[in-house]
């Protein structure tokens, strides 16, 4: 087979590996491409979204704005655009290398090692356009149309469209080399310390991401410092629309993206050849998966020993599985970077600053607080509901589980230990020395309430053993929910910290609240338990789709 | 004590994989099961376990139907499937002590157990590495070790000598015949035929989903004029003719 065909063949193979079918339930019959299309979908719903606040937002732009919110605008969609490579870039960091399989179903095969590396590329790199052009398929040229300055020219707005490509892709490029990079100078190292080191840059990562998406507006002194600027001043300079205002302020900007562009790709580029090469034989030399700790990880009893088993086996597989913390850390920099965000805006508002805001009872940490719970819980309750390794569910559908309350009360207390218990250490270690400890303890009390009250609310008619049930494409849409509906959750959680700062000054109202947060936890659990008892017998290994068809009823 | 299986069949969405199959496997005694790939000798285990529900026909365990109680019968059964498939991020020990509490074997004596079938198996010096390092024989050293924690009554055996390296093979030929003599009922699938000669006491072969020969070894020598199980086995259950598919082969793949 001539090396062409043999790329083509690899280049499919891999860029349709992205997505992992095995997780999939089997009414999906296998079928990635409607996850793919479905993650597409979401991406030019995005773009359709954004498109609309361009036609209904971008002409006023110019008529009541100022060139920098014009390069406000284009910034932000560089930045999501950055974000969204950088996020893909992060979850796919397993696919970039060639795995354990791939190396031994392929090295006795006459593949050349570079045809095997370019095809690896290709398929990243297709992927990677793919979501570029997803994301900005209708938003790109409805910004560039709108946000072209008045009386320019038709040449000049297609030159401008044009502008909007180059520098949005340059900036993917730009976040896709950087993340190779790492990636590729992390596999220099010994394999085993590779393999620790990996899900610490991905959560690493996805924090800084997110942080730097969402905390750059904020930031004052040093945007040339951040990559959105820099391929902002590419796409000014490139357009040519606001040369001569412009030029003086963006070309040093265009002239850093290009430098960077250009190191990032130099330095990925020969970092991940040289690690690619070491990579392939380290995967066939060295176990792959990092060995553990002698003892492993020493948990408590959970209840009863089937309890235990499934307490334990829900906490060491979330810890364990590099793809489950990845998710649990894309939600977990969320919230860190939605917290930053939201104490940013209420300490201007209050007129606080970092070190006023620790010292002192206040509302902006409690709400802080109660974000980094929801954002935990939130993740928790997403990866329980992810597969692990679904042939392996044997043993759970042979060896009789605790099904019913049982089971419910394990999952609840795994899901406590992952969730409200760091949460709560954490808050209360970071407070213990500015905080009175009365104070403090007042409110994690209220903290650890509310985390038990998320937590039996999000396990009603929760019939899975946590990794074991298959996944169904279409059920992100509830969480696509939780991201939209970020913004009053952001509000009602501020309202509420304010409640509680307003109440912890009285024993009476204090204590009023605590108890009908008691109450409120107590019929929560109520009712995931009654719902637990009515399926006492079901344990759901398959995920299905709700039928298509309703019956009326109507024979009496 | 005996498994008794009663016109068990399986059909996948037309597909018949096992045929009107009856036999019965009795206590102290050794039931080889064999049959070539695809003929559904998996599939009968996996009904056995309860995994997949047959589409005709009963099982029954010590006189009751296995449908009248699963939950009891699971905790009176061992089995080793065909594939090792494990969790593999769980370290041998948190595997083997996870299968103890959702068996719900009181802790300390299964900590004992399974630190003394880690060491009989040569195991312990891995106990603490994740399954994803082991190799094909580890692997079923652990799930043999996970069958036999509970001193289950009726255990299965798919394929169990894959993977085994010759010393371990000979233990587990040897503990096999030791359960059997101490009271437990055997069902075990090999296409070691050797194996299953020496130590089985009867066997069923399958052929298409079908039983073909359900007798004593030493009974279906005297039957068909046989002197070994190896000529027994591909007069009932192998079409082809080996010579020839041989030499098909070999001229196949030199043009």
């Amino acid at each position: 087979m001539a090396t062409n065909s043999k790329f083509r063949v690899l280049y499919r193979q891999f860029l349709f590996r992205l997505m992992d079918v095995e997780m999939l339930a089997s009414s999906a019959q296998g079928d990635s491409s409607s996850l793919l299309g479905q993650f597409g979908a979401l991406l030019v719903f995005g773009s359709v979204l954004l498109a609309w606040v361009a036609v209904a937002v971008g002409g006023q732009i110019w008529r009541h704005g100022s060139l920098a919110d014009v390069w406000g605008a284009e910034r932000f969609l560089i930045s999501l655009t950055m974000l969204a490579v950088g996020v893909f870039a992060l979850l796919n960091w397993d696919a970039t290398f060639p795995d354990r399989s791939d190396v031994l179903v392929l090295s006795p095969l006459p593949i050349r090692g570079r045809t095997l590396f370019a095809a690896k590329i290709a398929a990243a790199a297709a992927a990677l356009a793919l979501t570029v052009v997803a994301l900005n398929c209708i938003s790109a040229p409805a910004w560039a149309l709108s946000l072209a300055p008045p009386g320019a020219t038709a040449s000049a707005r297609w030159r401008f469209v044009a502008a909007f490509w180059i520098a949005l892709f340059a900036a993917g490029a730009f976040i896709f080399c950087l993340v190779l990079g790492v990636q590729a100078a992390a596999a220099q190292l010994p394999r085993r310390w590779y393999l620790r080191l990996s899900p610490i840059l991905q959560i690493g990562g996805l924090i800084l991401f997110l942080g730097v998406f969402f905390f750059q507006t904020t930031a004052t002194g040093w945007q040339e410092w951040l990559p959105s600027y820099w391929f902002t001043g590419l796409l000014s300079e490139l357009s040519g629309v606001f040369h001569a205002r412009a030029h003086p302020l963006m070309a040093p900007l265009a002239e850093r993206a290009v430098a960077a562009l250009s190191i990032a790709i130099a330095v990925a580029g020969g970092a991940f050849l040289l690690s690619y090469l070491r990579t392939m034989r380290k995967i066939v030399e060295e176990p792959d998966s990092a060995p553990m700790r002698r003892g492993g990880l020493r948990l408590p009893r959970f209840g009863t020993q089937p309890q235990t088993a499934l307490a334990h086996f829900a906490i060491r597989s979330l810890f364990r599985s590099r793809r489950h913390r990845v998710i649990l850390a894309f939600y977990l920099g969320g919230g860190f970077a939605l917290t930053f965000v939201y104490l940013g805006i209420v300490m201007d508002l209050a007129h606080l600053s970092w070190t006023g805001l620790l010292r002192q009872q206040n509302v902006p940490v409690m709400g802080a607080s109660y974000l980094i719970l929801l954002a935990a819980w939130a993740g928790a309750r997403m990866v329980f509901a992810l597969p692990l390794d679904l042939r392996a569910n044997w043993l759970f559908r042979l060896t009789p589980p605790c099904t019913g309350v049982a089971s419910l009360s394990a999952v609840r207390r795994a899901m406590l230990t992952v969730t409200v218990l760091p949460v709560a250490f954490g808050t209360g270690v970071l407070l213990l020395a500015f905080w009175h400890w009365t104070a403090l303890a007042q409110h994690l009390v209220v903290l650890v309430l509310i985390g038990s009250i998320l937590t039996d609310l999000s396990l009603r008619e929760f019939r899975k053993i946590p990794f074991t049930c298959t996944y169904l494409p279409g059920k992100s849409k509830v969480h696509m929910v939780f991201w939209f509906g970020i913004i009053p959750l952001v509000f009602l959680v501020h309202k509420l910290a304010e409640l509680e700062d307003g109440l912890m000054d009285s024993a009476a109202g204090y204590g009023a609240m605590v108890a009908v947060l008691v109450a409120g936890t107590w019929a929560a659990r109520r009712a995931a338990n009654h719902d637990a008892a009515e399926n006492a017998l079901e344990v759901q290994f398959e995920e299905t789709s709700p039928d298509e068809l309703l019956t009326l009823g109507l024979n009496g | 004590m005996t498994l008794e299986l009663h016109h068990v069949t399986k059909r996948f969405t037309g597909v018949l994989a096992v045929d009107n199959v009856s036999f019965h496997a009795r206590a102290g005694e050794i039931t080889g099961y064999l049959g070539p790939n695809g003929s559904g000798k998996s599939t009968t285990m996996k009904m056995i376990t309860g995994l997949i529900q047959s589409t005709d026909g009963e099982i029954y365990f010590d006189g009751q139907s296995i449908r009248s109680d699963p939950m009891g019968f699971k905790q009176r059964m061992g089995y080793v499937p065909e594939e090792p498939h494990l969790y593999q991020h769980l370290s041998g020990l948190e595997y083997l002590t996870m299968v103890a509490q959702l068996r719900d074997l009181p802790a300390k004596p299964t900590a004992e157990r399974i630190d003394g079938l880690l060491r009989l198996l040569s195991l312990h010096s891995d106990r603490h590495v994740p399954i994803s390092s082991y190799s094909k024989g580890m692997r079923q050293k652990v799930l043999l070790s996970a069958a036999l924690l509970h001193n289950p009554d009726l255990i299965l055996l798919d394929e169990p000598f894959s993977g085994l390296d010759v010393a371990t093979s000979l233990v587990l030929r040897s503990l096999i015949q030791e359960l059997a003599a101490r009271g437990k009922v055997v069902l075990f699938s090999s296409h070691e035929l050797e194996t299953v000669e020496r130590i089985s006491s009867h066997v069923v072969i399958l052929h298409h989903g079908r039983v073909v020969a359900d007798d004593s070894i030493e009974h279906l020598r005297t039957l068909m004029s046989l002197p070994t199980l190896e000529e027994i086995f591909s007069q009932l259950a192998v079409e082809q003719d080996t010579a020839a598919v041989s030499r098909d082969i070999a001229d196949l793949i030199r043009a």
